[in-house]
Formats: structure tokens, sequence, C-alpha cells
């Protein structure tokens, strides 16, 4: 009697079955050939971090981006990067990798500051120091590093100069303030810190318009539209970041109302973030004021982080960055300290 | 080369060779920890993938899985949030909020399906608009109901299933071989496939065309919520963001796997296949630290050559 053959079905799902079992069972060693993690680092040595970024939608965050990968390099570090395009699933999968391939320690930018929070327990269970980059985790007893802006204070202070310009006016101003995504604290540090700034302005200016965007420059651009549209005589606006002013120009364009600040007819501009177009748009005298957060010193701070902690010194909570709001008034003094300026001058 | 190319594990051969291409090269793909990665981050993909599957093969699409993974996992947060839910810190709130997140998405599905079979309407228009309805929708909810776009303190039950991953793979798993036994076994998985063949001739045959589109919306719908389900647990956050960017990996998973676009061809074990390839691609692609474009370009035209596959291979093998 012939011998059955062995059927293809049979025969692919054992070797399917064989393969993963194989691995589950850690037959393929990290140190085995063909996976050639870094022996780890010794006391002390950091050679890995891990980065990962929620977007580099805009010039704030790739110029974080680089500034951290300029710093991994000249310190000798390898830098593992990952960007999530907004999925915080995206996000925790490159995380969990980064722990895999266990690293010295991770940056992260976080979708929102509750998402956040697993990854963070997850490299806490793995015993690698955490840092988040400019946006900070909701409360939470996770171990962890936040290098973040006081976006309250530093919008406060820019959108207070623009009070004082709208005083002088003589005249009441009504306000328009373009938010950020409100699950995002940055947003909500800014949009409180406007609010307060013109609370303490009394009657001198009115809010008649809080447009969400979202961080999307289409719903800013659609929601600016509109509030023109209802409120000719706006005569101050504030947006939450300045990647939003390109949708600000191309309405006030427009309507002809796109006017510097030595001109009639001016609206009071002012931003948030210090980029190279808010740097170019202050310089041709449009744009009035923006708070400037130091990008560049939040990454240095981010990585002395993880080499203070792989040192084994204690690593803070929280690390302010204070930043300063820079104006019409003090630009020529103070924009060798905007990152935005250093950006748009190597561009020329 | 015809058996090759026309063999139903043809995925499964491409997921040996691509192993194979991965493992001598790249740091950390071959060990305990990476598997364990990999096989929590298709779970969601999987049974998004399988809900889908079903659609396809009657002929349609279903853009609005996406929208109810977001309306599902705010629906499920509100209930069982710690702090402001509604059955927030009670025993009943957990299986409460899991009934509330499926039955979310079998509304949904049915709300499609009864659009696209009793109003006649094209899938692709309806469920693209109920995508842009039903996310909006699960925004405002949140932002009415708690005044934050993320809901958190889930009960530690639910968050086991994230936690967990032998929970999280035996919910997918159950799922799957739920729609395997459903298309393989049953007279409604044969009538699927019929209307996906031909819709006039089922018609006439006597299979309830209308009853069966609706039917496999709403099994999709379910599906959805059961990613909604391990993507909140994994997340540990009820969120209207949840799965956004998944949409193109789902119908590239079921189109990758063999599942044809224009219907009455598929398997629910074609998709394992295309959601492994697809998930080894990018596991080993974002292990070589290449950029994350890189990889969505990459992966674009892996779907795409996928596509273009499955049309050659289907006239190749009947011309064989």
């Amino acid at each position: 009697m012939r011998p059955r053959p062995l059927r293809t079905r049979t025969f692919l799902t054992a070797m399917t079955a064989v393969i993963v079992m194989a691995a589950l069972t850690g037959c393929g060693k990290p140190d085995a050939p063909g996976a050639a993690t870094q022996p780890p680092a010794a006391v002390g040595q950091v050679k890995t971090i891990g980065v990962a970024f929620e977007t580099l939608q805009t010039e704030f965050w790739v110029a974080g981006f680089d500034k951290l990968k300029a710093e991994c390099a000249a310190k000798g570090i390898t830098m593992l990067e990952g960007v999530a395009d907004g999925d915080a699933s995206k996000q925790f999968d490159q995380v969990k990798n980064f722990i895999n391939r266990k690293v010295d320690g991770i940056i992260i930018v976080p979708k929102d500051g509750k998402t956040v929070i697993p990854m963070i327990k997850a490299a806490n269970a793995a015993n690698i120091p955490v840092v988040l980059y400019n946006r900070p985790a909701d409360a939470t007893d996770a171990r962890h590093t936040a290098v973040a802006p006081d976006n309250f204070a530093i919008t406060r202070e820019t959108v207070t100069y623009l009070v004082s310009l709208a005083k002088k006016t003589g005249r009441k101003q009504k306000a328009m303030i373009l938010m950020g995504d409100l699950s995002d604290v940055n947003a909500i540090g800014r949009r409180d810190g406007f609010e307060a700034a013109v609370k303490e302005a009394g009657d001198a200016v009115e809010v008649v318009a809080r447009i969400p965007t979202d961080w999307n420059q289409e719903k800013a651009l659609a929601g600016v539209q509109s509030a023109m549209q209802a409120n000719p005589d706006i005569g101050l606006i504030f947006t939450s970041s300045d990647f939003m002013f390109p949708s600000i120009k191309s309405v006030l364009s427009n309507l002809g109302k796109w006017k510097k600040h030595n001109e009639p007819g001016h609206i009071l501009l002012g931003g948030f973030d210090g980029d190279a177009t808010a740097y170019q748009l202050m310089a041709d005298g449009y744009v009035d004021a923006t708070g400037v957060q130091d990008v560049y010193w939040e990454a240095e701070q981010a990585i002395q982080v993880i080499l203070d902690a792989k040192a084994g010194r204690p690593a803070p909570v929280r690390i302010d960055d204070k930043g300063f709001a820079i104006t019409q008034a003090n630009l020529k003094e103070m924009e060798s300290r905007m990152w935005g300026a250093v950006v748009a001058k190597n561009k020329k | 080369m015809s058996r090759i190319i026309g063999s139903e594990f043809f995925v499964l051969f491409l997921c040996l060779i691509a192993f194979a291409a991965f493992a001598p090269f790249t740091p950390g793909f071959v060990s305990t920890g990476n598997f364990e990665n990999l096989l929590t981050a298709c779970l969601p993909l999987l049974v998004l993938a399988t809900g889908q599957t079903m659609v396809l093969i009657t002929g349609g699409i279903d853009l609005s899985v996406t929208a109810i993974i977001g309306l599902s996992s705010v629906v499920g947060a509100l209930v069982m949030g710690g702090e402001q839910g509604w059955l927030g810190g009670s025993p009943m709130a957990m299986p409460v909020a899991v009934a509330g997140m499926l039955a979310t998405g079998a509304l949904v599905g049915l709300f499609n399906g009864a659009c696209i079979a009793w109003l006649r309407m094209p899938a692709f228009m309806v469920t693209l608009t109920t995508t842009m309805f039903f996310s909006g929708l699960a925004v405002w909810l949140a932002k009415k109901v708690v005044n934050a776009e993320s809901i958190y303190h889930l009960p530690p039950a639910f968050l086991a299933l994230g936690a967990q991953a032998w929970m999280a793979l035996a919910l997918a798993v159950f799922a799957t071989f739920v729609a395997h036994v459903l298309l393989a076994r049953t007279l409604l998985g044969r009538w699927l496939y019929a209307v996906g063949h031909n819709p006039r001739a089922s018609l006439i045959s006597g299979v309830p065309v209308a009853g069966v589109t609706v039917g496999a919306y709403v099994l999709s719908g379910i599906f959805a919520a059961m990613a909604a389900i391990l993507l909140t647990a994994r997340l540990e956050t009820g969120s209207p963001n949840h799965g956004k960017a998944l949409l193109l990996d789902v119908i590239g998973a079921a189109v990758i796997g063999g599942t044809s676009l224009f219907g009455g061809k598929g398997k629910v074990l074609w998709t394992v296949y295309g959601v492994l390839f697809l998930s080894l691609i990018s596991n080993g692609l974002n292990l070589l630290n290449l950029s994350d474009f890189l990889i969505t370009i990459i992966k674009g035209v892996v779907i795409l050559v996928a596509a273009l596959l499955d049309v050659w291979r289907t006239r190749f093998v009947r011309g064989s």
C-alpha cells in the first residue's frame, strides 16, 4: 500500500505552528545570529535612545526632532526614531519596539496626556527612563520626567502685550483665539493664558470667537473665515500655534486686511511657538508678538535627563522651559534667542 | 508556477519569505519580546479586517469602521469611566459598557446596511458620510458629557484585556473563529458569497439579498466594536481618535490576503495571512529604523501590488 503523501495544508499549518512556537518559547534569543541587538550599555553609558514623536507636521516638531538627532550624534548615541502620525496605538507599538530593543532611554512626544500613561508604565516595567518632550502627561504615578514650557505664563505675557497695543487704539477691540487640540495640555494652557490676559484687560477687549482647530490648518482657515464673516471688525487675533499663521494670512489677505503694524487697518496678531514663519512675519511687520518656547534647550534637557538617569542621578518630575514673549518692541534684542529666527536665517 | 501563485497559501509563502528576509538583518526581530509585540499590535487589525472581509465578500465596502471604533470607545468609557461614568465604580460597569460598545457597532452597521440595501445607495458614499457623522458624534459626545476628548479611569477588569496579551489574543481568536465558521459552515455564509457573486441571480434563487447585505454591515460594525474594546483597553483611554489611521491597513490586509474587492471571493484564513504579512512588513521595517514616511510608502506599494497581483492571479489561474 502506497504511503499517503503529506497534505500541503497539514505541512504548512504545522510549519507555521512550529515557527510561532519556536519564537514564543524564545528559541530565537536576542543574541542569536541574525538578531543583532546591541549588547547592554555599561552603567552610566548611554548607547541608544528611542524617540517617538506624535507628528512632524510643523516646523516646531521638525526643529525639535532634528535637534534631538544632532544632540545624539554629538554624544555618540544611536537614535531610533518613530513618528506616529497622530495614532496613539501606533505610538505604543513604537515604544514597545524600543523597549524590546533595550534602549537606554525613551523620549516621547505624546498624542495626548492620557494615552501616554500605559506607554510610560511599560517603560517603567523595563526600567527604562522616560522623558516627555514638550507635552506633559496627565496626573499619574508612572515614573517619568516632563520637559515642557509654561504655556500659561508665556501666552499671558504675549497677549498682555497685544492688549497694551489694543488699549492704545482707544477703542474696544474684538478678539479671536484659535485654540489647539484640547486633549493636549499645551493647548489648554495657552487658552487659559489668553483668557487670563483678556480678563485683566477689562473692557478693552471682548472675545467674540473661539475657534477649535484641533491643530489642523484647514479647520483654522474655515474657522477664521467664519469668524471674520460674523465679526468683520475683529481687531485682535491670537493663534495657539504659529503654524496656523498661513491660514490667518490667507483669510485676511482675501479681505484686504493683511496690513503691517504701522499701516492703517492693521489687525493685532499674536502667536505661540516662535517658529521661522512667525519670525519672518514679525520681521516683515505683520505679526506683533509671539510666545517663544526654546525647542533646542528642551531637547538638550531631555537627553540630559536620560544621561543623568543612567549615571544614577535622580530625575526631576518636571523641567520648565520658562520661555518669553518676543514682540515688535524687543525683536532686535531677543531674536538671537528665538529658534525660529535661527532656522529662518539658516535657510537663507 | 501557476500552482504556487494560484495557491490559497500564496500569502503565507510571502509571510515566510518576509520572515526569512528580515530575520538575519533586523536587530531584535527574532525574539520573544518582538513576537509578543507583533501579536498584540496586529490583533485589533485582525478583528477589523475579519469584519471587513465579510462586507467585501458581498461586493461592498465599509469605510466607517474607524468611526465605529471611536464612537464605541467613547460610549464604553462614558458608561464605565471612573470619575464621571454613568456606572462608574459599579460591578455592572464593565459588562454594560462592553454590551453598549457592541450595540453601538451593530447599530451603526444596521444604519449603513439599511441605506445600502433598502435605499439602494452606493456603499462607498454611505460609509464615507457615516464616517464623518459618527466621528463627529464621538467627539461631541465626549466633550458634551465630560468636557474632554479622552476619558480615563476605566475599570481594572476591562484594562486587563489590554494588559494581558493572552486575553486580547483569546478575544481576537474567538472573533476570527466565529467569522470563519459563519462563512464556511452556515447558510448565511453561503448567502454572503452568493450575493457577492451575483446579487440578481441570488435574488431570483430566493436569497434575501437585502437582509444579507444588512447582516454583513451589522457584523462589520460588531467586529469594529470588538476592535474598539481591544484598543481602548490597551491605551487605557476612551477616545474618539482611536484607530483613525487603520482604514488603509484594514482594507489592504483583506486584499493582500486574497479577498476580492469585486465580491464573491474571500476567506477569514486568507485575511489572517494578509494581516500577518502586513504586520511583519511594518514590524520589520520599523526595527530597521526606517523613517515612518518611508514605511508608509512601502506599505502603500505593497498593498497596490497585492491588488494588482490578485487581478493577475485570477486571470492567470483561469487561463491555466
